[in-house]
């Protein structure tokens, strides 16, 4: 099993703060790898240098084997590397079906072929008898579906999910968790931010966990959640010394 | 937009067949209804903005790239066949496909420029490149004729020379241009290229995302714009036989453009047909009513139908009459 993604010593600054600094991990080809923190620990920062959004003042990333910083976010896409974003951003003034058909061009121009596609991704995710509806009409759960559906259509190897759990009442993490597994079953590998730690302990095979842009833990969910430095980053130091 | 929701109902695409047959038949029979040369102007007039409307809201309207510049190529398409008309001999009908070409060329560093920009910051960058474009050719006495402009030599009935004694086929021409740009807009909003016009229209990171390559869709639906603005430029100086740089960089031709579309219905096919339809016949109304008493009396009337259409109902007047078929198919 090779590495489908390796970021090496990823740096960004903005002004005076140090968002991610030097940060390097790899990803295995089938693995669901999640990457926690607490809020401002350079989780969705580092999906946006990896995806092309912000360019690293230092650092290179590879994926499939290819340096990809310096490559427009929707070259890396044709690379096979599909992202979703913290906020859902779908096209509200298109029908669903239409939002799904655009990521369906990518790969094949033709209209005919572009609408079976996209609805075929839709009937995945679950989506499919909405898929006539307005995209700003739908609820959360059904903007990160379509989210979902619309990374999916473009056939990624790699797919790279920024908390499309954020929000959802339990029912709807189970769903979503349903889902993120079954993607996972497929063999498709899967790089998770997320909040919700019940999720990431149902789907994650390995877990990175950020603080202040940095690396502070790495391992199995059950050997990091008890690792005291995440306990530290996550509760302050005072829990530590409790326990 | 309404074009890609209107693509959700496969039904809806059955009707209008008959209606654009109507509407064509109408439009063909027109010139032997109209008997005053005032009334064919405003019907040359309508047909003309309409046009530049439809070219407009290709990136204006579809890929809500909002310019307030496509005056730059209205003029550049009306210069390049007039220089080539005047200077070289050459017939206007090369000189149109010329004078898009050269649009098309100068579109591309305007863009390149330009597309940095987003938002009002795009808007206000596109009308100075009309407005430097203007100052040039003021500057261009001796091979552009600087700020006196010129008149186009009248030849009597050439056909060959884009010229004619009767408006009526004056009229022809525009409504071929006309329909040249609602075909052209149909078959790109049927295709791939409509959906990510859209979808950058919407929401360009998002877009980008899932490998929409939004700089050279913006890059190719500009081409395309400035192709057809230029093709009205052309028409509009062998139209009314005079060229100076005030007219064709005139702020207004890029006004009109928006407004029209906005007015009617941005990023539908339609919309910029029906906004000209309602303003290009008050304006000429307005201005022959009161135009001598109370000069810009009709900008003072454009601005209020455009607040108002802001305000009470954004998708202009196309959502107006989606929203009563919408009513009348319930009811």
């Amino acid at each position: 099993m090779g590495d489908v993604l390796v970021v090496r010593n990823l740096s960004k600054r903005f002004g005076g703060l140090r968002a991610v600094s030097e940060l390097s991990f790899a990803v295995r080809e089938g693995e669901t790898l999640a990457l926690i923190g607490p809020n401002g620990a350079g989780k969705t920062t580092s999906f946006n240098l990896i995806t092309g959004y912000h360019r690293p003042d230092a650092g290179s990333v590879t994926a499939f084997g290819r340096e990809i910083v310096g490559l427009r976010p929707h070259h890396i896409c044709a690379l096979g590397v599909a992202r979703t974003f913290q906020v859902a951003r779908p096209f509200g003034n298109m029908t669903v079906l239409a939002n799904v058909m655009t990521g369906a061009f990518l790969r094949d121009r033709r209209v005919d072929a572009a609408r079976r596609r996209a609805h075929e991704a839709l009937e995945y995710v679950g989506l499919a008898p909405k898929e006539q509806a307005l995209a700003r009409d739908l609820t959360t759960i059904d903007q990160r579906r379509l989210e979902m559906a619309r990374a999916l259509v473009t056939e990624p190897r790699l797919l790279m999910l920024d908390e499309v759990m954020a929000g959802l009442n339990p029912t709807e993490v189970d769903q979503a968790v349903a889902l993120v597994g079954q993607l996972a079953e497929r063999g498709l590998t899967i790089v998770i931010v997320e909040h919700v730690m019940r999720a990431i302990m149902a789907v994650a095979r390995r877990i990175i966990v950020l603080d202040h842009g940095q690396k502070i833990a790495e391992g199995a969910p059950r050997d990091v959640v008890a690792d005291p430095d995440v306990v530290r980053a996550y509760l302050g130091s005072g829990y530590v010394h409790g326990c | 937009m309404g074009a890609v929701e209107a693509r959700a109902s496969p039904r809806a695409t059955r009707r209008p067949a008959v209606w654009i047959g109507a509407l064509a038949v109408a439009s063909l029979a027109l010139p032997a209804l109209v008997t005053t040369p005032f009334g064919m102007d405003v019907c040359v007039r309508v047909l003309l903005f309409a046009f530049i409307g439809v070219a407009w809201n290709l990136m204006g309207g579809y890929a809500k790239q909002l310019s307030l510049g496509h005056a730059a190529y209205f003029g550049l398409g009306a210069y390049t066949s007039t220089i080539l008309l005047i200077r070289f001999g050459i017939s206007p009908w090369i000189g149109l496909v010329a004078g898009g070409i050269v649009a098309m060329l100068a579109s591309l560093p305007i863009g390149w420029l330009c597309f940095r920009l987003r938002g009002p910051y795009f808007a206000i960058a596109t009308i100075a490149t009309a407005q430097v474009l203007m100052l040039l050719f003021l500057k261009f006495r001796g091979f552009a004729w600087g700020a006196e402009g010129t008149t186009i030599p009248f030849l009597g009935n050439a056909p060959l020379m884009m010229q004619f004694s009767g408006k009526a086929p004056y009229y022809y021409i525009a409504l071929a241009l006309l329909a040249l740009g609602l075909l052209t807009t149909y078959l790109i909003e049927r295709s791939w290229m409509g959906y990510y016009l859209v979808a950058v229209g919407e929401d360009e990171d998002a877009a980008q995302a899932i490998g929409v390559n939004a700089p050279r869709i913006k890059r190719d639906i500009y081409l395309i714009s400035a192709f057809l603005t230029a093709l009205a430029g052309t028409f509009y100086v062998q139209y009314i036989y005079f060229i100076d740089p005030n007219t064709a960089f005139s702020f207004n031709v890029s006004v009109e453009a928006a407004l029209v579309s906005i007015v009617g219905g941005i990023g539908t096919l339609w919309g910029p047909v029906l906004g000209t339809a309602l303003l290009e016949p008050l304006s000429a109304f307005l201005q022959s009513w009161l135009g001598s008493s109370h000069a810009g009396v009709q900008l003072t009337v454009y601005a209020l139908i455009l607040m108002a259409v802001i305000l009470w109902r954004p998708t202009g007047l196309m959502g107006l009459v989606s929203d009563a078929i919408r009513i009348l198919r319930r009811g």
